[in-house]
Parts: structure tokens; C-alpha cells; sequence
């Protein structure tokens, strides 16, 4: 036990101290950096109903954009499940129908509840920000001791249709069980 | 039979062929370890791979969010696995992401490439994806089963195995033994054969030399017997010798003459008695017995034990006057005292007494009362390891030419015959006592007949033919005939006695009996045709011939007769008693 614990304590180690992650490796990570990476990559572990499931992910910043130039960075040379992922931008909901993945920020907590009230039911997968307030989408990122987490409504994503992956489950924070 | 030889002659291949199956048997079961063992590795490949596999898949989202806490909880997960001695996860540029190990140094801190195929470990590693994308490795190191376990596993098919190589190699031995053990056997055998043979031949060789040797002792024995006769008739001939001599001096006066003359008779009569022996000794011919009374005939034996015993020995006589009759061959019984006397003498070199005594003896086994004769003298003894080889035949102390080794034999034979039993008491240095017991007899007994004399002149008339071809018995029987007043014609042989028969007339033939070329039973036979009524009388001095083939009803006078005997047989003959039995001699 004892040498299982001192292993523990040295993977403990590594795992802290080494740049975790190959998306993060580039650079000193920002919290920002590592929700665009986060958002880029969301795509490979959820399936969307057709017509949704084929074509190019379609992945959009709607309402304030809170990433600037990162996100650019972090879509660059990724891929969603093989599909080919595009960043669009919405200032509204409006216009937003044809989105695959939908990060949500208004200008504040009502206009974040309106707009994602106005994409219920529609296969998209909706992201919040803690930091914006406490309207949650299906995904909802937290800071926690310092690291960027999330926390997955599946209950809604069972709503719109969606099928998130359990490997993407398991590293949720909770989980909101699907009905 | 040819399979059978051929499989003998494979015999000696036997414990070789037991040795190549153990040597199949002991290779088959490396292969079977072998082949486990490849197989054991196999399968141990595909799981870790698997395992890998899943690791793989639980960990791709983990990694591809950074997140190693999670990453950390899906390696540890496999910790369960005893034999997992390290995992890893790996990032697409080779750092670890996560990952544990059970002992130091077992999970590189960096993949580079397919790790070697360690020894004693099963690697695997498989890539991480998301959808197309590799994002990492996943490294998976497992030890096999513990070797002691795969030992322990191997060990009991590889005892079996040896087992049962050691169990063809011990039926193989146990052959080779058992062949071995056979050969030894019929070597034995054949040595016990050879053994047989060669004891076999030992026992004929044995049965030779006794073969040889009883012919040695009989010759012994007869040289013994004849010597003892030649001594025994010697002293009688030197009576009768000398007495002759004496009698065919002229002027020879009466007195003396008479006395001479008797003396001829006496010492004849005993040569007769000693032949008589002699026959019966031979002829083991049956006993003649009369009633007697044991005294009377003791001391009318007195003076012949006198003279036989010479001056130096007294014979005392101490006779009980109570005693019954007894039933013997009187003949016999005289023998028998004679020859127990004359032992006596023989031990008595330099003189002695003998002691006749006579007594009421104990009742015989049978109830029946019995009396002695015990015959004592002053003599030497007999050594005690001799005594009991005394009454067998033709033993004897004496040197050849000094008895016959008949004496106590006949003794011997007398009382057991007449349902008696002699006994011999010595001590060296104070003599030997002879005893006699006989049992008593419930008939009267006769009186002691005294031999006529022997000058008893008879008268005969007649023609009388004499065969004999002996010419001293024939002309002394022609002189006897003569002297008796018969006509005789005398012939020495059958064919002779025939042709006179034929041509003359005879009142009787006195005919011996053995003769060359027709016996006088032959004889008889044919005068029986040629004369049917005309009587036969047979004389021999050896009953051989009569005893085979019998006297045909004619009379018999043994040999040596006496004057008187053949003047009663002829006279009862021509009388018409031709049927009267054979007469025995005086």
C-alpha cells in the first residue's frame, strides 16, 4: 500500500507538472485558450440527427465573443469525427438554426436564457460559461482549483436529439442523466 | 511357431525399444509443454492487447481534454489485474500523460516506437484515437503467469510423463530380468540333468562294486564253508583211517577188533550226521519232529560229546528230573547240542568244564510251558560287539579249515523252527552260556531207539539189477547185496540197466538217481513200461533231483546207508510193499 500511495504521489507529480494535453502544449494556457480548445473538440463526441450528421460541424460563437483570436487558433487542423470543422459568428440567435454546436453568451443572463430558450429543441449543442452567469447550456464550463471543467445536461441533449459520447460523459464534473 | 521364434529372436530388442518409447513418450510430452506455452503466450498477447483496446477507448476523451485526473482513474482501474505490471498513456508526441507501474522503472517516461519484446513480459500498445485522429498510445505491460505457477503446471505433466517412461523402462528391465532369470533356469536345469546323469552313473558303479563285492564274500563264505567240511570230515577220516589200519593187521585180537570196527561205524555215523547238516542246511528242508524227552536223549549223547570233546574237557551233566517232553527233529536237536559242544571245546584251548544243565524255563508268549538246555563252558568269552553276529550265517571267529560258520546258524535255526528261541549270555575271560529254550509238547514221549547193530545178519534171496555209475558205491553196494544172499548184475548206466532188463528177468532194480545221461527216475519210468510190476528202489546222497521232480511212490535209501537200513527197504520191496515211502538214512 504504502508504494502504491508513493506512486500515486509521483504520477500526481508528473501529471501537475507536465503541460497536460497535446492541444495545450503550445503555449502558456489561458482559461479562454483551453474552452476554445475544449470547444473544438467537442465535436468528435457527439452525433447529431440528419440532416445534421453529415457536412462540415458547424461550430458558432453566438452572442458576445468572449475567445478573440483563440478560438481561430484552436479550430485550426481540427476535425470533428472526420467531418471538417468551420467557425461561424452570430451576434443573435437568429440565423443560428444551421449551427452543430452553439457557444452561448449575451450580453447578460436574460439575453443568454432568451437565446437559448430560442435553440431548445434544435439539434444543437449548446455551451455556456460559468463566468457569464448561471444559464446553462447542455455543456457548462466551470473553473475549478484552477482547471477549466464542465459540467453535461444530457437530459436536454436527449431533447435535441443529441447523443453525447460517454467518453466525454466521464470527464464531466456531473452529469444530468438523461430521462 | 514362427511368429513365437520370431518374437524370441526380437527378444533382445526388447529393453532398446522400451528406452525409444520412453524417449517418444518423454519428447511427446515437450512438445505438449512447448505447445501450452506458445499457446499460454498467445493468449496472453491477445488479452493484454484487448485490455490495451479498452484502455485506449476510455481514455481518448481524457486525454484528448487534458484532463490526466480522469486519464489517471481509467489506468487505475486495471490495477486489479495482479499481473499488469505497468500501464501508460501517452501523448501524440510520446510524453506520459498517465499511467502507474508495480515496480520502478517499468513504464518508459517516454514511448518511442514498439516497445522489445521483453522475456519475461507481454507488451502491447495500441494508439488513441478520435475518429481518424491519433491522439497518443496507450502502453500496456504484462507479466506471464508466475513462472514458479507455470513450473508447478508443467512439472505435473512432466511427471506424468516421466512416470510413464519410468514405467516402460521397468517393464523393459523386468524383461531383460526375467529373460536373464530364464537362461539362469535353464542352465540349472541342464546341471541338475548333468548332476542326474552323473549320479546315475555313480549308482551303477556303486551297484557293480556291490555286485562285485557280494560275489567276493560269497566266494569268501565258500572258501569258509568248504575249509570248515574239509577240517570236519578230515578228523573223521583219521578215525576211520586209522581204525582200518589197525583192523587189517593180522593176528588182531577179538577185542580189538570189535572196537575198531565200531569206531568205523560211530565216526561214519557222524560224517552222515555232518553231511545230513550240510543237506539240510541247503535244502532248508522241513524238521522231522518226534516227541522227545530231553534228558534221555542228553545223556545218550554223553559219550559221543566225550570223544568229540577230547580229555581235556569234563562234561558235567545237571539235569532236572521234572522236565515234560518236547517235540523236535531229534536229529536236529543232536546237531544242534553237538555244535554249541564243540564250540565250547574251540573255547576252551587249554581245557574246562562244560555244563549241560536242563529246567522248567518261563512259560513261552503263548502260554505255553517250555524247558531249557543250557549249554555253559569255561572258556574265553565272546566280545560283546561279536555276540550279536554269532547266529548269522557262516560268521565265524575261526581261522579257514577250523568250522564251517554253520554251527550256531543251525542252532540258531532249530529253535525257532521247533517254536523256541536260543540265547547267548558271555563275558570275556569267564565263558559262554548257550541256552536252548523248547517249548514242552503235550504228547508222550518214545522211547530212545538205539541203532540196531550194525552185524545184524539178514537173509535175502533174489535177482537184483544195480545201476549206479559211480564203480566204488557200485561194487561196494554189489559186495553189500551180495553179502546179504541176493544174485546181482551191476551196470554203470540207464541205457545198460534197459537192455538187461529187456532180455532178463529181475525181482528189482536198486537204482541211483543221479546219473549222466538218464537219471534212475528216467530210468524207473521206462522199466515201468518194459516191466510194469517189477519195484524200483532210488538211492541218492543228494536229494536235488527227488525234491524237483519226486520220487514217483518208489522207495528211497539215502546215502550213505547202512546195512541194515537196505536189507529192511529190499526185504519190504520183494515182500510186495513197493508203495512204502523213502527211508532215510541211519
Amino acid at each position: 500500500m504504502a508504494t502504491g500511495r508513493a506512486l500515486l504521489g509521483i504520477i500526481a507529480l508528473l501529471a501537475t507538472a507536465l503541460p497536460c494535453g497535446p492541444a495545450l502544449a503550445a503555449a502558456q494556457p489561458s482559461d479562454m485558450a483551453v474552452k476554445a480548445a475544449f470547444l473544438s473538440k467537442f465535436g468528435s463526441y457527439v452525433n447529431w440527427p440528419p440532416p445534421a450528421a453529415s457536412g462540415p460541424v458547424y461550430l458558432c460563437i453566438v452572442g458576445n465573443d468572449p475567445f478573440g483570436g483563440v478560438i481561430e487558433a484552436a479550430i485550426r487542423g481540427q476535425q470533428a469525427g472526420g467531418r471538417p470543422l468551420q467557425l461561424r459568428r452570430f451576434a443573435g440567435a437568429d440565423g443560428a438554426g444551421g449551427c452543430h454546436i452553439a457557444f452561448v453568451q449575451g450580453a447578460n443572463a436574460a439575453a443568454t436564457a432568451s437565446m437559448l430558450g430560442s435553440m431548445r429543441g434544435k439539434p444543437i449543442l449548446t455551451v455556456t460559461d460559468a463566468r457569464a452567469g448561471g444559464q446553462q447550456g447542455m455543456i457548462h464550463f466551470v473553473l475549478q482549483q484552477g482547471r477549466v471543467r464542465f459540467h453535461i445536461d444530457d437530459a436536454a441533449a436527449a431533447q435535441s436529439r443529441l447523443l453525447i459520447s460517454s467518453r466525454l460523459l466521464s470527464l464531466a464534473l456531473n452529469v444530468r442523466q438523461r430521462p | 511357431m514362427r511368429p513365437l521364434t520370431r518374437l524370441a529372436q526380437r527378444w533382445p530388442n526388447v529393453p532398446m525399444a522400451a528406452g525409444v518409447i520412453a524417449m517418444l513418450l518423454l519428447a511427446a510430452g515437450l512438445a505438449v509443454i512447448f505447445d501450452n506455452e506458445s499457446g499460454y503466450r498467445q493468449q496472453k498477447i491477445s488479452e493484454i492487447q484487448v485490455q490495451a483496446d479498452i484502455l485506449a477507448a476510455s481514455v481518448s476523451a481524457a486525454l484528448d481534454f487534458g484532463d490526466a485526473v480522469a486519464g489517471q482513474e481509467a489506468v487505475d482501474a486495471l490495477r486489479v489485474n495482479p499481473q499488469l505490471m505497468a500501464a501508460g498513456v501517452y501523448g501524440a508526441d510520446g510524453q506520459i500523460f498517465a499511467g502507474y507501474e508495480r515496480a520502478a522503472g517499468r513504464l518508459p517516461k517516454r514511448l518511442a516506437g514498439a516497445p522489445a519484446d521483453a522475456g519475461n513480459t507481454v507488451d502491447a500498445m495500441v494508439p488513441v484515437t478520435v475518429g481518424t485522429e491519433r491522439i497518443g498510445s496507450v502502453y500496456l505491460s504484462a507479466v506471464r503467469e508466475p513462472l514458479s505457477r507455470r513450473i508447478t503446471r508443467y512439472s505435473v505433466i512432466g511427471a506424468l510423463i516421466i512416470m510413464a517412461a519410468l514405467v516402460v523402462i521397468v517393464l523393459g528391465l523386468a524383461h531383460t530380468a526375467l529373460r536373464r532369470a530364464n537362461l539362469e533356469l535353464e542352465s540349472r536345469a541342464k546341471a541338475l540333468s548333468d548332476a542326474y546323469a552323473e549320479l546315475q552313473v555313480q549308482v551303477d558303479e556303486r551297484a557293480r562294486a556291490e555286485e562285485q563285492l557280494r560275489q567276493a564274500q560269497k566266494m569268501q563264505a565258500l572258501g569258509q564253508l568248504t575249509g570248515g567240511i574239509a577240517h570236519d570230515f578230515n578228523n573223521l577220516l583219521t578215525v576211520i583211517q586209522g581204525s582200518a589200519d589197525i583192523l587189517r593187521r593180522p593176528g588182531l585180537a577179538e577185542e580189538k577188533r570189535v572196537r575198531f570196527a565200531e569206531a568205523i561205524v560211530e565216526t561214519a555215523s557222524r560224517a552222515a550226521a555232518l553231511t545230513s547238516q550240510l543237506l539240510a542246511f541247503a535244502r532248508r528242508q522241513p524238521l522231522k519232529p518226534e516227541v522227545i524227552d530231553l534228558n534221555a536223549k542228553i545223556r545218550g549223547m554223553t559219550n559221543l560229546l566225550d570223544r568229540t570233546l577230547g580229555e581235556r574237557v569234563r562234561v558235567v551233566t545237571e539235569l532236572s528230573e521234572t522236565l515234560c517232553a518236547i517235540e523236535a527233529d531229534p536229529a536236529q536237536l543232536e546237531s544242534a547240542l553237538l555244535n554249541v559242544a564243540v564250540n565250547a571245546r574251540d573255547a576252551m584251548a587249554d581245557g574246562g568244564t562244560l555244563t549241560i544243565r536242563t529246567g522248567n524255563a518261563e512259560p513261552r508268549e503263548d502260554g505255553r510251558t517250555a524247558v531249557y538246555v543250557a549249554v555253559a563252558d569255561s572258556g574265553t568269552g565272546i566280545d560283546p560287539d561279536l555276540l550279536e553276529r554269532v547266529f548269522e550265517p557262516f560268521f565265524t571267529t575261526k581261522s579257514v579249515g577250523r568250522g564251517t560258520g554253520l554251527g550256531l546258524s543251525q542252532v540258531y535255526g532249530f529253535a525257532a523252527q521247533s517254536g523256541g528261541e536260543v540265547k547267548m549270555t558271555s563275558a570275556l575271560g569267564e565263558g559262554t552260556v548257550v541256552t536252548i529254550i523248547l517249548p514242552c509238547s503235550d504228547r508222550e514221549a518214545t522211547p530212545v531207539t538205539l541203532p540196531a547193530a550194525a552185524n545184524a545178519r539178514r537173509g535175502g534171496t533174489g535177482r537184483l539189477l544195480v545201476v549206479d555209475d559211480n564203480e566204488d558205491v557200485g561194487a561196494f553196494a554189489e559186495a553189500l547185496l551180495l553179502e546179504l544172499g541176493y544174485q546181482v548184475v551191476r551196470v554203470n548206466n540207464g541205457e545198460a540197466a534197459l537192455e538187461r532188463a529187456a532180455t532178463e528177468k529181475f525181482d528189482a532194480v536198486f537204482t541211483d538217481v543221479v546219473m549222466p545221461e538218464m537219471t534212475g527216475i528216467e530210468l524207473a519210468e521206462r522199466l515201468k513200461a518194459l516191466a510194469p510190476n517189477m519195484p524200483v528202489v532210488l538211492t541218492t546222497g543228494y536229494s536235488d533231483e527227488i525234491s524237483r521232480s519226486g520220487a514217483g511212490g518208489r522207495p528211497v535209501v539215502f546215502k550213505p546207508y547202512r546195512l541194515d537200513t537196505l536189507a529192511q527197504v529190499l526185504e519190504d520191496v520183494l515182500a510186495g510193499n513197493g508203495e512204502a515211502g523213502p527211508s532215510t538214512a541211519a
